[in-house]
This record gives structure tokens, C-alpha cells and sequence, in this order.
């Protein structure tokens, strides 16, 4: 029902346009191809767009064909890693989508390096490739920068980000429509590392949080204690000859390892002849995106920078391939991918993985379905990339560096902010329950709604906000009391309304208002007179007088058509175009042809004025007949000249004469009473004067 | 009603005075720049010292000694403690300039206005944003958001928009709309109908800008000349401003035709600016930051220029012709000064000045026409005491301290003295008047504030208070002064010793230079002397200044029409052309104010806010126009349950009103769409169109207007009665909506 309900989106809003609907349709209950869709009040915005990294081909992809790509006004990509941002190619250049794109410059740089990897190394048949490299090329031409709290505006969606800490650019988007605030954290980390900065806490607090619970309720160990578990377990494997696997990731958290490793081997002079290899020549091109946009990066890092590049290693050496390195003795090398899926990382694995003196160290946040999650647990043998099985004798550690928050950082992130709706996404579906049942007892009032929809699972939502108007110019020179009324020109751009009388149209928006003069000349021999005569026969009220330049006579036919003789052969029609001057002028052109075609002939038909008023009844019931019908359908003619409307086995019945209406139906009374109103101004005779 | 809105120019009206204005919304004081000249003139700020200490928050624009020039000044001596907003490169490359400038003037003189910590002080409160971030103010401000917006001037230029109760306060000076190598053109033609516009008048009489290709290819071709021909070529330049956009034209050009002639960037903080800017692509333009993406060539990572921090290099560097980009543009102090002294003789050089001097500069002087042929100049130097001078130094530092101690055990005599001295108050002790030769003792460190800033104390011995005074006894031969060459000898140890403290430099951003200079506390003195200069090499200038032309201001303003405008720094001519010219086509209110005349420019806007129910709503057809979209609503007042007032719907039919036709027709639109329809159509004379044979269509009424500001159009259609007069008509309709 929930998918069927988003993509009927072409039906008019009016009565849904409060309601505010939420679907991951990647990321829900799992880790993985993050990707939230969200609508309100007719303005679609996808948060994320990744790829899942345990499956390959179409299948890595959110379920994009819940939606209608062509709908979605904006996509907000948080940050550089595949899960967020590998499948943007595909959705770019593959799909209907036509909306705009958003990133930092930071995200926007790696993202390119990193997909045009990935697109490298992934070893899938050409039919399963997503996207080429001319198409990741392609998207950046797309791509469009947004700075942090820069305010961005697109059809009235407004939104902006902040500081997520949790790698070099990542940010958390608030986006505000008509004032509702839903708050995507995507990955975000509030503990300030050797590098980055801790995640901002936002200055206004969301109406709906959708946050991250990769880590769950777990609650990580404080940060030196960390980096003292892994330098020791590096020490002592190197120590006692044996080598170090650190699988990771190219880009983020590899580069605080780094930083780290970097430091412990300056700071440990007995430890300069055991070489460190970072293989990973991703990595290196990134160097640059990480010298430049230093900025980003926390106060730390800028005050090292200044003296030397924190980011230019004494102690580690890049590695190409396997074929350059010569395993000779103890070493440490740090290679991708961080998974163990293949490549570099998983070819030094099988050759080290039976030895016990070695040792593995997961660093991070390990995806269900890959190598290194089904190593942590130990198993007594694992399966060599040429099928045949081998002992796992090495000695595994997880020691976690990944820069997602922890139980204590979420739960006081989010009583800092007290949103009244949390949603979860980016976690397993067991951490995530186990997230949502221990933020309950942290929100025991009962104000706040947790919810961890499933993929393709639509959270709906209600927010009745007040629709607020300002009246300005010469329309609010008197404040009205109750029952006054209010007559004008109703703006809106974006979410705000503004009411303003015509003239001021102009003073107060960028549209403008026009008068349009008509002059038409027609061709009359006649004598002047004789359509003066005409004319008041017709019209109720034509005023004489006489131009004042040329000195010729002029009529001016219901205050609005001047009619004038040019010359002999031709006389003129000047008027103001609206409706109703149109159509007075329609006639008097009328009168005129006849003259000239029918030479001068009065008809006096004035007897049957008391007849034609009867027939004009007649006439105009039937008009009212004949349109309600084609509204409504089912009308009938009731007693006491009252209209029996039915619709949908709801009935309503309407008095002619006084145009009430009688229902139990609320709805239908209010549309009947409506559209007999306008009905009936329709068909009545025009008022004299109407200005 | 409205929001109430003061503007207080303090300085920088009816001249190119740096700029300085206050302004006050709903009581809370806005200080808009805190520009200074780069001659230091105290008296220009006056005006601000008397307001100073009101000021709740100032805003700074772009990062040159006329926008924030006075910060640190302000902040040490008028009481100016608000916070200070600007984006992250005007806060950087701000600091930088100052730092420059002080380091400049200190070589040169004994410039007492500020030191470099009151330049860090000044700078370190600063409360950084991003373009277009909304910054909402707490406290006294409570409700007033601002936001900077880019300017396209500098780098990290910014037009304020300053927002309280729906209502902008927009304050534009010194904006570009055109689009540079390194920066976007401005965002100033996206904001229509702010409430009040501040906008400065400097270009509005210049019209000349040739195409920026051409412009260019004179200004390349006009230095390769002087290169081929042996001679070099001096360009004076900011600091860390519009000269970023002259290296990267030198950048490419070199690159494109492998020049071998060297490039010089000589500043005191030349390569701490090239290591800042390295790190701002993202305040850069789309094309700079693309590349970045796409290749990751940092446009700023200079192949051809050398980044000099003393002038020492540049006079080790190997002879032949080359390039100098040094500072200050005005040509008052630093290494330009000196550079210029040096080639002004050689027919073959070449002095290229890329923007307007300031006014009463050397630079302005020999931008007028014709260029002089002579110029005087005064060059003064730094040399550290030495032998008897030292001594007698010495002596004069213990009897001050003497002093000091009695001053301190005698502080009530020690006011009595003052009221005693109303000389010494009224005179300007922070001056130093180096036109004149004079040795003035010198020294960083407490006694030396003393003596010049705090009080002056006249020695017991003497009479009346007077400086320190010592008979210049130089001897001049045909070459100038005769001078010991020893006391130049000892500058350069003084270098070594400091590129030595630098690690030890607790930001490490501080050039050797400076750190030589902060840490020297030896005795030094100044020395002047005055010269005459014969100008004999070419004098150019182009323009680079990154501003708008008068053109452009005038179309950009009518864009933007705002309700009322605010006009500051221009010369008065120029002010009252672009007064005239706004009173005439864009808005009844302009306004010129004199130095510290306040204006009143509140809204008299009336507005009250309503609810808009439900009920009346649903029965709204908007129609889309542009972007944003109409309707015509008729209905009655009432009272929600928390007293806002509503409008509900009309309980009867409501009487129709006068209709009315929304929409902009443009003729020129107009005529295309007819043709796209298959009608024979031609402009007549006098603006009219002529759709078919007999139907012609023209705008009447006031003619130029834009935006719409002077009323609504009027449409004028005629033609004899015909099957095409009524499709024309109709095709005229469809341009409309009917309300």
C-alpha cells in the first residue's frame, strides 16, 4: 500500500498536503546503499544515494523502482563512502531523474577519485556494471557544492548543512519545508579525532530526526585506550616477527590509522627498521583533497599544518601491488579493500592467514556478508580465494576506529535536540531494535515516536502547519476587525503568502500588472446619431459628449467603451480591456455591422418584455439544471423546487431561491453551496457597475 | 509597523574615503566595515570614536585596508568591543593585510596606532560564516538574521543581508557582477524589493570597460614589451585582494608562452597568503573548484611566480628583467615604495598600477595626467643604534625609568601636570610627522607606550614638553646621504636570528620578516630623508580594480529596486548623478547622507499577519507566474482560538471586483511568440509592433521603467475590425492571467 501511495503523485494534494511520508528504500533495517526518500506538501527529497557493498550488480541498488525519479526535487548526498554515494552515477545518467544534486566540495572531489575506483576494481561481468567512468564524469557536471550552514533554496525546499566528524566533508542536512524540520544525520561522529572535527549540534531542533544506529547500543571504549589496544597488538606482533593485516578502507578512517601509526613509530625509535606499507594509491591522489581542504578539518590538524603537512608520512611507504612487496620479515601493511572481498588485502590474507604469529586488525565497521565480518568470529578455517580451505591461525582483532556514534553519543545528541520523531536507519535490524527499545526508557514522557521503518516501509506523519499570510501596502493601511472583509491579490513563492491590492502588486513582488487599451475602427457611413439611438435602446446608461480635440461626438456605453466618430467612413471603439467591457464592446461591434448590412429599420419589440422575463427564468433554471449535472451527476428534482443532489450515497438538497443547502455531508454542503454561488453569478445579468 | 532602519555614514561619503557606516535596526547598531587609509589618518575616524563603544556587531566586507583597515585600532583605542562577523578569507587574508601593513610601516617609521597583537586581538573574535549562511543573532539582536552573500570583489567578499521580521537591510558596496578568473560575480541581482539598499556610487560615472579578453591582451602585451626590451616591470598591489587575480593572469599567460622572465610576489606575508588561498578553493569560482575536482590542480599552486618576504631576495635574485608584484598599492609604504624609488629612472621600466590609487597618495599623484615628471619623496629607513647614539639611548632609557618610578609615587602631581599641559592633550602625539628629518628613539616594550601614547612626561630639566630631539648631522655627497654601510650589515643577522625563532613561533604563520621584527627589541631608530625622484619610466594603468561600471551599477540597482537606497562612497559628483538618476527611474527615496547626518530610512510599509483557514484555501486556484504563484481571494476576518486573526471564506458571493491582468509582457518575447504562431510580425517605429497588416501593439506610458517600479504597464492595441485583431488579441491575452 505504501509503495502504491507514492507514486500516485499527480492527484491534486489539497486534502494530503500535510502529510509528510518518509520511506528508506535503502538502509532500513540494515547497513548499506543508504537511501531515504521523503515527500511533503508536494516537494520530494532523496537523502543518499549508495550502493550495497555485499552485492553486486542491480542488486547493490536501493529499490529505486518504488519511486518516480522524475518527481524528486533535490538529492542530498551526505558523504564520500560507497554506501552513500556509489549508486549517484546510475541514478544521474540511468534514471528519469531531473532534479539538482547536492554535496561539500570535499565529498565531491573523493567522490570522483573513489567511484572512478571502484569502477576500476569492481570485477563484474559488463552487463552488471551500473555505470562507466564517462558516466561518473558525466554526474559531476551535475554535482552542484554546497558550503557547511550555507542556506540553499530550491522551489521553496530550504536547506543547509553541518559538521558530521565523520570523514573529511561529511554533513548532517537539515532541510526545512513550509517550516516542518527533518533533520539526516547520515554517519556522524561527536568525538573530535586527530583530524576532524566532532559533529555540530544544529541550533534549532527538528521536528523529525533521521538518524544512524549503525554502532547500536554499543558503547565504544574511550579513544586512548583504543589507539593504545592497537598500537600495543601492532608492537608486540612486529616484535616477535610476525606481520600486521590491517584491512581498511581507502579513504576516511585509513587516513587517521595513519596519523596514528605515523606518530607511534616517530615516537619509538626501535621500531624504524619494520617497514609500514599503505597500500592504496587511491589514497595518495586524495592527498591533495585532503592538503586543500584543510579548512574542514579541525584546529589540530590546521595548527600542524602550518609547521609541516600532517598528511606527508616520515614512517609509512606506498604499495603498488603485491608483486613489489617483498615479504621478508615483520611488517605492517594497511591495504584494501577493508572488507577481505578481494584484492590486495585478501591475497596478503591467504598467504598470512595460517600463521599464528601474524596478526589481523579489523579497524572498523564490518558490512554482514564479507570476510572480514566472519572473521571476528573466529571460525577454525576460512576459504582461500582458490576455493581450497586453510586454517585460520592468525589472531583477529576488532578494534573499532569507525567514526560512527557510539550508544552515549546518540542518546545525549538527540536529548540535546529532543526531536518529537526519531526515525532509525543505517543499522542491522537487531542493533536497531535493540537502539529503539533503550531510547525509549531514555524517553519515558511518551512525546517522542521512534520508528525503524523496513525498506520500502513508508513512516507517514501529519504536520498541520498554520499557513500564515502578511497583508501589506495599501490593503493593511486599516487593520480589520472581525467580520470585515478582505479582497486581493494572494502571493505565494515558496511557503509564504503575501496579500496585497493590485496597484501594490508591482511595489511588493517582481510580477506586475498591465491595462490593456483597445482601439478597434470600424468601418460606418451612417449618420453618428443613429447609433446613438441604437445604443440606448440596448444599454441602460450612454453618456454623450464631444471630443475635445477634433470637436466630433462620442458616446460612452456603461462607463467603460467610448465610441467616437473618427470621420466620415469610420467610427472607433476604445475601451479598457476586462470580461466585461469585452463583451459590451462584442455587442456594440454587433450593432454597428447590423446597421450598415440592414439600413436604417427600428424595431420596437417592447411587448414582449414581461414574456421573455418568464422565458429568461426558464431558461437560466435549466442552465443551473444542466450544470450541476455535470458536476454532480446524480441531481434530481425534489419537492418544493429543491435539487436533490446525491453523490457517493451522500445527499444534499439545495433551495434555488436561497442557495442553501442541506446536508449531512459536510463536504459535499460545502462544495454544493459553492458551486451553485458561482452558478448563479455566472448566468445572473452582468451588474452596471462592477468596479 | 515597520522595522525602524537609521543609516549614520562615519566615513567614506561624498569621497573615497575609507568606508565606515552605522546602522541602526530597531536599536541594535550595525558597524558596516571599519575601513582606514593607507596613510593612517586618525582624524577620519572621529566620527567612529564617538560611537564606538555603542556598536553591537560589525560586519566586514572585504579584506583591504579600506574595509577593515581600522579594526585593531578600534578595538585598542575607540572602546570597540562588539563581535565582529565575515567570512572565513576576509577574516584570514584581512589579518594578513594588516599584518603587511604593519609590517610595512614599522620598517619605515615608528608607527605607534596598533601593534600586532592588537591586530591579533582584533582578529581573533571573529565570528567566521559562509556565503549565504543565515546567521541568527541572540540576545540584544534577537530576531535579526544575517547573512553574507558574494560580492565577486575579493576573495571572500561579501554583500550583507541583514533580515528582521521578513524585511532586508541589504549592504552592497564594491561589488563585481562580472565573472573573474578566481571569483564568481556577485549574487547582488537575486535579491528584489529588499527594504533599504546601501550601495556606494564609486563607479557610477565610469563607463569604459573594455572586454575583458581585450583588456587582457593590452595588459599582457603592455609588460612583455617592457620585458623584451630589458626592463622591469613593477605592478603595486593590495596585499592579499585583487592581486590574486594578476597572479593568476600571469600564472597562465607565463604558462602558455613559456616566458622565462621571473615573476616576483613580494609582500611580508606573501607566502602565508599563497598557503591561505591555497585552502579557500571552495570561496572560488566554479571553474577554479572544477578543476580542482575533476584533475585536483590547485589553480593557486603557483609554477612561474617566486613568493618573496624581504626585498634582500629580490636584490640577490639574478639581473635581467622581471616581473614585481609588491605591496602597497598605494605606493605609501612597503617594498613598492621602495621598488619604485629604485626604477624610476630607467626609461625601460615600467610601472603598471592596476587600480585607482587612494587619494593624497604617491600612487594617485602619478596616475594623474599628465604623470609628473618629478616626484618627492621622502624614504626613511630602520637602523639599529649603534656607538654613541646607543649610549646616549641607554642613558635616556634609565632616566626614563626613573621617571616612571616617580611618576608612579607621585600620581596625584602627576594629574595636576596634565590638567597643567593643555598643549600636550590638544596636539597629536600619535602622528609622526616624517616629512620632516628627525631621529626619534624607539623601542618595543612598556616605557616606549609610555612616553608617546599613555602620557607624555616632559623631562624635569626642561622648559616646555618636547620629543627627544637629536641634530641630524648627515653628510650628503652627489649620491644621496653618505651612510655606514656596517648598520645595514647587522639587518641581516637580524634575519638569520629570526627565520631561527620562527619554529619556535607559537602559530607558525608568521613570516620570517615579521618574527624578526616582533622579536627584535634592540634600540633602533628611524631615518628619513627626502628625495627627489625623476620619473622617467612609463606609467600605465588598467583596470583591475574588480568593480562593477557605471552601467552595470545602474542596471543592477533598477533590479533590485529596492524602497529606499542608500548612497555612500563616491566622489559628491558622482553621487548626485547616480541620485538623480535613481530618483528618475527606479525609486522616489534615495538618500546621500553627509558624514554623521542620520537618515531614517524605516519602512512606512503597513503589514499585519493573518492565518489563512483551511476553508479559504481549499477553495484558492493558484495560477503559476515566474516563481511564485497568484490568486485572487475575497474573504471575511475572523478570530482563530489563540486570537490570531483568519480569513475565512466570503459567507455570501462576494461582489465582483475590477479585474485585473497579472503578467510582464515584453515586446520583444511577444514578438517571437506571435511568429512561433504563424503571424507576419514587425517592429514599426516608436517601440510599436506591427502583428499582421493592420494591428500594431506598443507600451505607453512611462517608457524604461524596470521591474516595474514606476507603475503598471499600459498596453495599447489597435486595428480595424478583423478576424486578426482578435487573434492577435487573444494570443495578447494568453500572455496574461485575469484575476
Amino acid at each position: 500500500m505504501a509503495s502504491s501511495s507514492l507514486k500516485r503523485r499527480e492527484q491534486p494534494m489539497s486534502r494530503d498536503g500535510d502529510q509528510l511520508i518518509i520511506t528508506p528504500l535503502g538502509a532500513g533495517n540494515e547497513v548499506g546503499r543508504s537511501c531515504v526518500y521523503m515527500s511533503f506538501r508536494g516537494k520530494t527529497i532523496l537523502f543518499d544515494c549508495g550502493i550495497h557493498p555485499a552485492y553486486s550488480g542491480m542488486a547493490a541498488l536501493p529499490y529505486f523502482d518504488e519511486i518516480d525519479p522524475s518527481t524528486i526535487d533535490v538529492l542530498l548526498i551526505t558523504h564520500f563512502h560507497l554506501d552513500h554515494a556509489a549508486s549517484l552515477p546510475y541514478f544521474l545518467e540511468k534514471t528519469t531523474f531531473k532534479g539538482r544534486v547536492f554535496m561539500t566540495h570535499a565529498t565531491k572531489a573523493i567522490y570522483k577519485l573513489l567511484l572512478t575506483d571502484y569502477v576500476k576494481v569492481s570485477k563484474v561481468s559488463v552487463e552488471d556494471m551500473l555505470f562507466d567512468e564517462q558516466d561518473i564524469n558525466k554526474s559531476m557536471d551535475r554535482i552542484e557544492v554546497i558550503d557547511f550552514h550555507q542556506t540553499v533554496e530550491v522551489n521553496g525546499i530550504k536547506f543547509w548543512c553541518y559538521t558530521a566528524g565523520h570523514v573529511l566533508g561529511a554533513a548532517m542536512f537539515m532541510v526545512d519545508i513550509a517550516g516542518v524540520r527533518i533533520l539526516y544525520t547520515g554517519d556522524y561522529s561527536r568525538e573530535e579525532d586527530r583530524h576532524l572535527k566532532a559533529a555540530e549540534l544544529p541550533q534549532f531542533s527538528p521536528d523529525i530526526c533521521i538518524i544512524e544506529s549503525t554502532s547500536g547500543v554499543q558503547i565504544h571504549q574511550a579513544r586512548h585506550i583504543r589507539e593504545k589496544r592497537f598500537t600495543d597488538v601492532i608492537h608486540s606482533t612486529v616484535a616477535q616477527g610476525g606481520r600486521v593485516l590491517i584491512p581498511a578502507f581507502a579513504l576516511g578512517r585509513a587516513q587517521e590509522l595513519l596519523l596514528i601509526l605515523d606518530e607511534y613509530w616517530a615516537n619509538h625509535p626501535d621500531l624504524h627498521n619494520i617497514p609500514i606499507y599503505y597500500a592504496s594509491p587511491l589514497a595518495k591522489k586524495c592527498m591533495a583533497v585532503y592538503q586543500t581542504y584543510i579548512l574542514s578539518m579541525n584546529d589540530r590538524i590546521r595548527n600542524q599544518f602550518a609547521n609541516s603537512n600532517p598528511f606527508v608520512f616520515k614512517h609509512i611507504s606506498p604499495l603498488n601491488s603485491i608483486d613489489d612487496f617483498r615479504d621478508v620479515g615483520p611488517s605492517v601493511v594497511m591495504a584494501t579493500p577493508g572488507g577481505l572481498q578481494s584484492g590486495l588485502s585478501r591475497q596478503l590474507f591467504d598467504i598470512w592467514c595460517s600463521d599464528k604469529k601474524n596478526s589481523c586488525i579489523i579497524p572498523g565497521y564490518m558490512v554482514e556478508g564479507t570476510l572480514a565480518k566472519t572473521i571476528i568470529n573466529e571460525p577454525k578455517e576460512v576459504t582461500l580465494m582458490n576455493g581450497l580451505t586453510a586454517p585460520l591461525n592468525m589472531q583477529v582483532h576488532y578494534i573499532s576506529f569507525s567514526a560512527h556514534a557510539d550508544y552515549a553519543q546518540t542518546s545525549t545528541f538527540l536529548k540535546e535536540l529532543m526531536p518529537p520523531n526519531i526515525i532509525l536507519v543505517h543499522g542491522e535490524a537487531n542493533e536497531m531494535m535493540r537502539l529503539k527499545q533503550k531510547l525509549f526508557t531514555e524517553f519515558p514522557d511518551g512525546n517522542t515516536k521512534i520508528m525503524t521503518p523496513k525498506n520500502c516501509e513508508s513512516v507517514e506523519m501529519y504536520f498541520n502547519s498554520e499557513k500564515m499570510a502578511k497583508t501589506i501596502g495599501r490593503l493593511a493601511e486599516k487593520t480589520p476587525d472581525v467580520g470585515d472583509t478582505v479582497s486581493g491579490i494572494l502571493v505565494k513563492k515558496g511557503f509564504t503568502y503575501q496579500i496585497m491590492a493590485p496597484d501594490d502588486l508591482h511595489v511588493f513582488s517582481q510580477l506586475s500588472t498591465a491595462t490593456v487599451t483597445q482601439r478597434i475602427t470600424i468601418p460606418f457611413a451612417g449618420a453618428f446619431g443613429v447609433i446613438k439611438h441604437r445604443l440606448e435602446k440596448i444599454f441602460e446608461s450612454v453618456e454623450s459628449s464631444t471630443d475635445e480635440e477634433t470637436g466630433l461626438p462620442a458616446l460612452k456605453v456603461h462607463e467603460r467603451v467610448t465610441v467616437k466618430q473618427e470621420s466620415e467612413k469610420h467610427i472607433s471603439l476604445q475601451w479598457s480591456s476586462d470580461p466585461i467591457s469585452d463583451m459590451v464592446s462584442d455587442s456594440i461591434v454587433a450593432l454597428v455591422l447590423n446597421i450598415s448590412r440592414e439600413v436604417p429599420k427600428i424595431v420596437v419589440e417592447e411587448e414582449d418584455v414581461v414574456k421573455s422575463e418568464e422565458e429568461n427564468g426558464k431558461k437560466v433554471e435549466k442552465v443551473i439544471y444542466a450544470l450541476l449535472v455535470s458536476l454532480f451527476g446524480d441531481v434530481k428534482q425534489g419537492e418544493n423546487g429543491k435539487l436533490v443532489i446525491s453523490v457517493d450515497g451522500n445527499v444534499a438538497q439545495l433551495d434555488k431561491e436561497s442557495g442553501d443547502v442541506e446536508s449531512e455531508h459536510e463536504g459535499l454542503k460545502e462544495r454544493v453551496r459553492l458551486a451553485f454561488q458561482r452558478i448563479q453569478s455566472a448566468v445572473k445579468p452582468i451588474p452596471l457597475s462592477a468596479s | 509597523m515597520g522595522t525602524s532602519v537609521q543609516v549614520t555614514p562615519l566615513c567614506g561619503v561624498y569621497n573615497e574615503n575609507p568606508l565606515s557606516y552605522l546602522v541602526s535596526i530597531d536599536g541594535f547598531n550595525f558597524l558596516l566595515d571599519c575601513g582606514w587609509n593607507d596613510l593612517f589618518d586618525t582624524s577620519l575616524l572621529e566620527p567612529l570614536s564617538r560611537v564606538a563603544s555603542s556598536i553591537d556587531a560589525v560586519l566586514l566586507s572585504h579584506p583591504d585596508t579600506l574595509h577593515l583597515g581600522a579594526l585593531p585600532y578600534a578595538m585598542k583605542q575607540l572602546g570597540l568591543s562588539a563581535p565582529v562577523y565575515a567570512t572565513e578569507p576576509v577574516h584570514r587574508l584581512g589579518l594578513l593585510t594588516m599584518y603587511d601593513q604593519y609590517l610595512s610601516r614599522k620598517q619605515v617609521s615608528d608607527f605607534d596606532l596598533f601593534t600586532l597583537d592588537d591586530i591579533d586581538n582584533a582578529f581573533q573574535n571573529v565570528i567566521r560564516l559562509t556565503y549565504s549562511q543565515n546567521y541568527h543573532l541572540s540576545g540584544k539582536g534577537e530576531g535579526i538574521v544575517i547573512a553574507p552573500h558574494v560580492a565577486g570583489h575579493m576573495l571572500g567578499g561579501s554583500i550583507w543581508k541583514i533580515t528582521k521580521d521578513g524585511e532586508d537591510v541589504i549592504y552592497a558596496v564594491d561589488y563585481n557582477h562580472r565573472k573573474e578568473r578566481h571569483l564568481n560575480g556577485t549574487v547582488l541581482q537575486s535579491f528584489v524589493r529588499p527594504a533599504v539598499l546601501i550601495t556606494d556610487a564609486y563607479h557610477a560615472l565610469y563607463t569604459s570597460q573594455t572586454a575583458r579578453q581585450q583588456r587582457d591582451k593590452e595588459f599582457l602585451d603592455t609588460i612583455s614589451k617592457h620585458l623584451e626590451v630589458g626592463g622591469n616591470v613593477l605592478l603595486p598591489v593590495d596585499t592579499a585582494g585583487r592581486v590574486l587575480e594578476l597572479l593568476l593572469i600571469l600564472e597562465q599567460h607565463w604558462s602558455q608562452r613559456a616566458f622565462s622572465f621571473p615573476i616576483y610576489f613580494l609582500t611580508y606575508v606573501s607566502s602565508s597568503t599563497i598557503d591561505y588561498v591555497k585552502s579557500f578553493l571552495e570561496w572560488m569560482s566554479d571553474s577554479i573548484s572544477k578543476s580542482f575536482e575533476t584533475s585536483r590542480d590547485n589553480a593557486f599552486l603557483l609554477r612561474h611566480v617566486t613568493l618573496l618576504i624581504n626585498k634582500t631576495d629580490l636584490d640577490n635574485a639574478p639581473p635581467g628583467p622581471k616581473v614585481v608584484l609588491a605591496s602597497m598599492g598605494s605606493l605609501e609604504a612597503g617594498f613598492a615604495r621602495d621598488i619604485f624609488v629604485e626604477w624610476a629612472n630607467n626609461p625601460r621600466n615600467l610601472v603598471l598600477f592596476t587600480e585607482t590609487g587612494q587619494f593624497g597618495t604617491l600612487a594617485r599623484m602619478l596616475q594623474s595626467a599628465p604623470p609628473p615628471k618629478f616626484v618627492k619623496v621622502t624614504m626613511s629607513k630602520r637602523v639599529p643604534l649603534a656607538g654613541e647614539e646607543l649610549i646616549a639611548y641607554e642613558e635616556e632609557q634609565n632616566r626614563l625609568k626613573r621617571e616612571e618610578a616617580l611618576r608612579v609615587s607621585l600620581v596625584k602631581e602627576e594629574e595636576i601636570k596634565a590638567s597643567h599641559g593643555p598643549d600636550d592633550t590638544s596636539s597629536e602625539p600619535m602622528i609622526i610627522d616624517t616629512k620632516t628629518n628627525h631621529d626619534v628613539v624607539g623601542s618595543h616594550g612598556p616605557a616606549y607606550k609610555d612616553i608617546f601614547i599613555d602620557g607624555f612626561v616632559p623631562p624635569s630639566s626642561s622648559l616646555a614638553p618636547m620629543f627627544p630631539f637629536y641634530d641630524n648631522t648627515s653628510v650628503w655627497d652627489d649620491f644621496g646621504e653618505v651612510i655606514n654601510p656596517d648598520d645595514y650589515v647587522i639587518k641581516d643577522e637580524d634575519m638569520d636570528r629570526g627565520a631561527m625563532l620562527n619554529g619556535d613561533d607559537v602559530d607558525g604563520r608568521l613570516d620570517e620578516a615579521a618574527a624578526s621584527l616582533m622579536l627584535d627589541t634592540r634600540p633602533s631608530k628611524v631615518i628619513s630623508n627626502e628625495l627627489i625622484v625623476t620619473v622617467s619610466c612609463s606609467l600605465v594603468k588598467m583596470d583591475y580594480e574588480g568593480r562593477s561600471d557605471g552601467r552595470s551599477i545602474k542596471s543592477m540597482i533598477a533590479h533590485v529596486s529596492p524602497l529606499k537606497l542608500v548612497l555612500v562612497h563616491a566622489i559628491a559628483e558622482a553621487t548626485e548623478h547616480l541620485r538623480q538618476h535613481c530618483l528618475n527611474n527606479i525609486c522616489p527615496h534615495v538618500y546621500a547622507p553627509q558624514i554623521e547626518e542620520t537618515v531614517d530610512v524605516t519602512s512606512d510599509l503597513c503589514a499585519y499577519k493573518v492565518q489563512l483557514s483551511e476553508k479559504l484555501m481549499s477553495n484558492v486556484i493558484f495560477k503559476k507566474l515566474g516563481d511564485s504563484e497568484v490568486a485572487w481571494v475575497d474573504s471575511e476576518v475572523g478570530k482563530t482560538e489563540s486570537d490570531m486573526r483568519s480569513l475565512l471564506p466570503m459567507p455570501s458571493a462576494a461582489s465582483p471586483h475590477k479585474p485585473v491582468l497579472v503578467g510582464d509582457l515584453k515586446i520583444a518575447d511577444f514578438k517571437q511568440f506571435l511568429s512561433s504562431k504563424g503571424v507576419q510580425v514587425e517592429f514599426a517605429g516608436g517601440g510599436a509592433l506591427r502583428c499582421g497588416e493592420y494591428v500594431t501593439l506598443r507600451k505607453v506610458g512611462p517608457t524604461g521603467q524596470k521591474g516595474g517600479a514606476s507603475g503598471p504597464q499600459q498596453i495599447l492595441i489597435e486595428g480595424p475590425l478583423c478576424e486578426d485583431y482578435y487573434k492577435i488579441r487573444d494570443y495578447l491575452y494568453s500572455q496574461f492571467y485575469l484575476l
